[in-house]
């Protein structure tokens, strides 16, 4: 599909940058895009969250930038902006009116190469705080907050970096020290761990020179290197029952799958959207519509670099069992291992898929990290047509098989319920 | 090339950005449309806005326009609801159905090579909704779960508290769009079909389309699909604005919040009344984005929050003004204490380099708001419900750009009142009143979260 060709040019600076640009002066807006190629996977023990924090630390200032310029700049440009982290990776992000690229350059390039003599122990003190509250605001205290920690430090291994969440434990939240933050800094947040995107209408003649301007100049660390992972298989199926502050009961079924964009990946995120992706799909409409023992189904293939699970989460509706659910999702399962998926159901998921792709290039945010993601991947930043052409080429047999080869092992089964109701 | 890290680079020469244009027409048959050319991608967006919120929602029956939007794609047409269902997920397209306040919005998102067949599914969900009996039942049901699970939600409880104590019961948004425990009881399927047959017209019904296609095409295939539609009348609306109130706080009960959720504020003048651009200023300087006082202080200085924001909150016949965030149980009444010093320092004006910055921000920013199809589509909305004038987005920018200090100032005094605030504070009471003492800020009220409606 030509749409999807997404015509990118790519090149690395000395220092060991990479530059992604892709340009269409259509719409008077840039949007730039850097990836720092750590996450939470990078951390230690006893000071899990220090990725994110650290995201949190980029916006508060840097050697030439006030403390609280960086959103100030940006804002009175009348761009937007923000930073994400994950298992594996950690992104900032603007998007401005395209004669404003060189404001956003400046600004990650002076936190990239001039953060350090600027951070001190109050910006420190203050952010953990407000990490602190983040993870409060947004775990603790939501109904089911807990649930992905509880999920995914049971399914991999002791110590395996996928093992807990981005967030961080409460605990080493508090217990951050300068040192940690700065050692952070040095070892990962340097040009060769780097891939800066620049998408959308700029002057083609000029955004190599401007980008040389800013962060050519900026020495690299020592190379990154790459941890090493051992992914174990569950010995035994887990239940775990965690009493919260809820009204009705959640079942969160996880198995160990494959990492993004691995072989069987496409087939699993087909797999569930044709179990919970729709109202007709097959555990909504059995869970949700005829039976309604289930408030809600939702069904996922996560997948990261460095491995992956497949879940399947469900609300249980008022004085409904969780194990009666949890029977009619592996009857399902049975019924798809052994007789299939019709080509209707198949034709439908690919349909969406293809509407998706097409629907996200609206924005330019969302294409410039796309570009980002394929290029951590592949080192190709144009691969919207292959990572497509992945889910075509997914058959009838080939979803029956995944279910069968991944959904049959054994799995962790948690089990979020009202408190006072544990031994269910 | 020369590089000064000390300072920030100068701003390039000016954009230029046109703004999509729209066209406004009328159908035979009474409604509303607007169309707007957008062609980069082969993507059609169209929504129809029905002017049916839950604030017609009958006495004692909240819940019943959403119960209605609920149910009219469960089944329409020659398709039950899980064959109506497939077919749009066949096409690829993305349906979905809306209800707020004051309007229903059905809207449909499709690759241009499937509109025609995803628009006859969207006019038979408008046209021939079935309302059997069984599926009102199954969704009623589904509704009745929901507002259990949504007593989980401490920002939820709060928001819904906050807006039922301000307007108070009387007042047609009082409660939550998807109505109470109590109402969704009362409700019956002829409740459904009797709301169904009032505001669904096509009078009633405005249309926003956007997309590549030709209008005279579309307008022609509108005008053939609905041409039957029953037409009715536009329902008016009401004037309720004028509540005022008196300094209070209200404690709702979350026993083991580790937060406390925090609302605070009180009424304010309508989104049509003229101040609207001095208030939106304001507001940004305010609380309205992450260099906002607020954001500064309670955030970035104190630590107490992840983040806060102040907005003038616009529904279409009535308006309030509120401040929101979600602070560590043990950092309350301090929160609140620096939530109110900066509404009582706003009062003494803004400086001009805010003025600068917020007008900066708020005209450049503009195009951005016009970037994909759904933000366009959705500015056209407001427009429509706000009744705003047609050439409203050809004159925001002077607008904005003519506001001065004075006016911002004034609008300050005039519409930032903390001594009449209401305060609506979720979370672990017993932890909450300790510290509330020390902010002697009148009577509080004490209720548990599944009582608020009994209040």
């Amino acid at each position: 599909m030509k749409l999807l060709d997404i015509k990118s040019e790519k090149y690395t600076l000395k220092n060991g940058m990479e530059v992604i640009l892709y340009n269409n002066n259509s719409f008077p807006l840039v949007a730039v895009n850097i990836w720092y190629k750590v996450g939470s996977a990078q951390e230690e023990k006893g000071k899990t969250g220090l990725a994110h924090l650290f995201e949190h630390m980029m916006f508060q200032g840097s050697e030439n930038v006030p403390k609280e310029m960086h959103f100030k700049f940006i804002q009175e440009a009348g761009g937007t902006l923000n930073g994400s982290t994950s298992f594996d990776r950690t992104n900032y992000f603007e998007k401005l009116p395209s004669n404003e690229l060189e404001l956003a350059l400046w600004l990650e390039s002076d936190r990239m190469g001039f953060l350090l003599n600027s951070l001190d122990q109050e910006k420190l003190e203050n952010q953990k705080s407000v990490v602190y509250n983040e993870r409060l605001e947004r775990y603790d205290n939501q109904p089911y907050g807990l649930a992905w920690e509880l999920l995914i430090s049971n399914l991999y291994n002791e110590g395996h970096p996928y093992s807990w969440a981005t967030i961080g434990y409460l605990n080493d939240i508090k217990n951050y020290e300068l040192d940690d933050v700065k050692n952070f800094f040095k070892k990962y947040y340097s040009s060769n761990n780097a891939s800066l995107v620049v998408a959308g209408d700029f002057e083609a003649g000029k955004v190599k020179e401007l980008i040389s301007k800013y962060f050519e100049s900026i020495t690299a660390n020592s190379e990154v290197k790459n941890i090493s992972i051992k992914n174990e298989q569950l010995k035994s199926s887990k239940k775990i029952i965690h009493e919260d502050s809820v009204q009705l009961e959640r079942i969160y079924l996880a198995w160990h799958s494959v990492k993004a964009f691995e072989k069987d990946d496409a087939e699993l995120d087909i797999l569930s959207d044709i179990l919970a992706g729709s109202k007709n799909s097959r555990l909504h409409k059995k869970l949700v519509h005829e039976l309604e023992i289930a408030q809600d189904i939702y069904a996922m293939q996560f997948s990261g670099k460095y491995a992956g699970h497949f879940m399947i989460v469900a609300t249980a509706k008022p004085k409904k069992s969780l194990d009666e659910i949890n029977k009619v999702i592996n009857d399902e399962l049975d019924l798809i291992i052994n007789e299939g998926i019709s080509s209707k159901e198949l034709k439908k998921s690919k349909n969406g898929i293809k509407s998706g792709f097409i629907f996200s290039l609206q924005n330019l945010d969302s294409l410039a990290d796309h570009l980002n993601l394929y290029n951590f991947y592949f080192g190709r930043p144009n691969s919207f047509m292959f990572d497509l052409e992945r889910y075509n080429a997914v058959n009838e047999i080939d979803v029956m098989q995944v279910a069968a080869k991944y959904l049959k092992a054994n799995c962790v089964d948690l089990r979020i319920v009202p408190k006072g109701k544990n031994g269910n | 090339m020369e590089i000064r890290r000390n300072k920030r680079p100068k701003t390039g020469v000016e954009t230029k950005f046109s703004l999509p244009k729209f066209k406004k027409y009328f159908l035979k048959n009474g409604s509303e449309i607007y169309t707007v050319k957008k062609t980069d991608l082969p993507i059609i967006k169209i929504t129809f806005i029905i002017n049916s919120g839950s604030k017609f929602d009958p006495k004692n029956k909240n819940g019943v326009s959403n119960l209605t939007g609920m149910c009219i794609d469960e089944g329409s047409g020659k398709y039950n609801a899980l064959q109506l269902a497939d077919e749009f997920d066949f096409l690829g397209a993305q349906f979905s159905i809306q209800s707020d306040s004051d309007i229903t919005v059905l809207s449909l998102q499709v690759l241009t090579e499937n509109f025609d067949a995803a628009f006859e599914l969207l006019s038979f969900v408008i046209l021939l909704p079935h309302f059997n009996e069984n599926d009102f039942q199954r969704e009623k049901r589904k509704v009745q779960t929901r507002i259990e699970q949504l007593k989980d939600a401490p920002d939820y409880i709060a928001n819904s508290a906050f807006e039922y104590f301000l307007f108070g019961k009387a007042h047609p948004y009082a409660f939550p769009v998807i109505g109470i425990s109590e109402s969704i009881k009362e409700i019956e399927i002829s409740n459904l079909k009797n709301f169904y047959k009032g505001f669904f017209k096509s009078r009633n019904t405005s249309i926003v389309a956007v997309g590549n296609f030709d209008d005279n095409k579309l307008l022609k295939k509108v005008e053939n699909v609905f041409e039957n539609w029953d037409n009715g009348e536009k329902i008016s609306t009401q004037n309720l604005n004028g509540n005022k109130n008196k300094q209070k706080i209200y404690v709702v009960n979350k026993q083991d919040s580790v937060q406390t959720e925090i609302r605070l504020g009180h009424n304010s003048s309508k989104r049509d009344e003229l101040d609207y651009f001095q208030k939106h200023i304001l507001n940004l300087i305010l609380g309205g984005q992450f260099s906002s006082r607020l954001n500064l202080n309670l955030r970035e200085k104190h630590g107490y929050t992840y983040g806060i924001r102040s907005q003038f909150n616009y529904y279409k016949d009535d308006a309030y003004f509120s401040v929101s965030t979600s602070v560590s149980t043990e950092n309350t009444a301090a929160a609140v204490n620096e939530i109110l010093t900066e509404l009582n320092k706003i009062r003494d004006g803004i400086t001009d380099e805010e003025l600068t910055f917020a007008k900066s921000s708020i005209s450049r920013r503009f195009p951005l708001n016009f970037e994909t199809y759904s933000q366009i589509a959705s500015n056209i909305a407001s427009k429509i419900i706000h009744n705003l004038p047609d050439d409203y987005f050809q004159k925001y920018l002077t607008n904005i750009l003519n506001i001065k200090i004075e006016e911002v100032n004034s609008a300050a005094f005039k519409s930032i009142i903390p001594e009449s605030a209401l305060v609506v504070l979720c979370g672990d009471e017993k932890k909450i009143n300790e510290q509330l003492s020390s902010l002697n800020l009148g009577d509080v009220v004490s209720v548990d979260y599944e009582q608020i409606y009994s209040e």
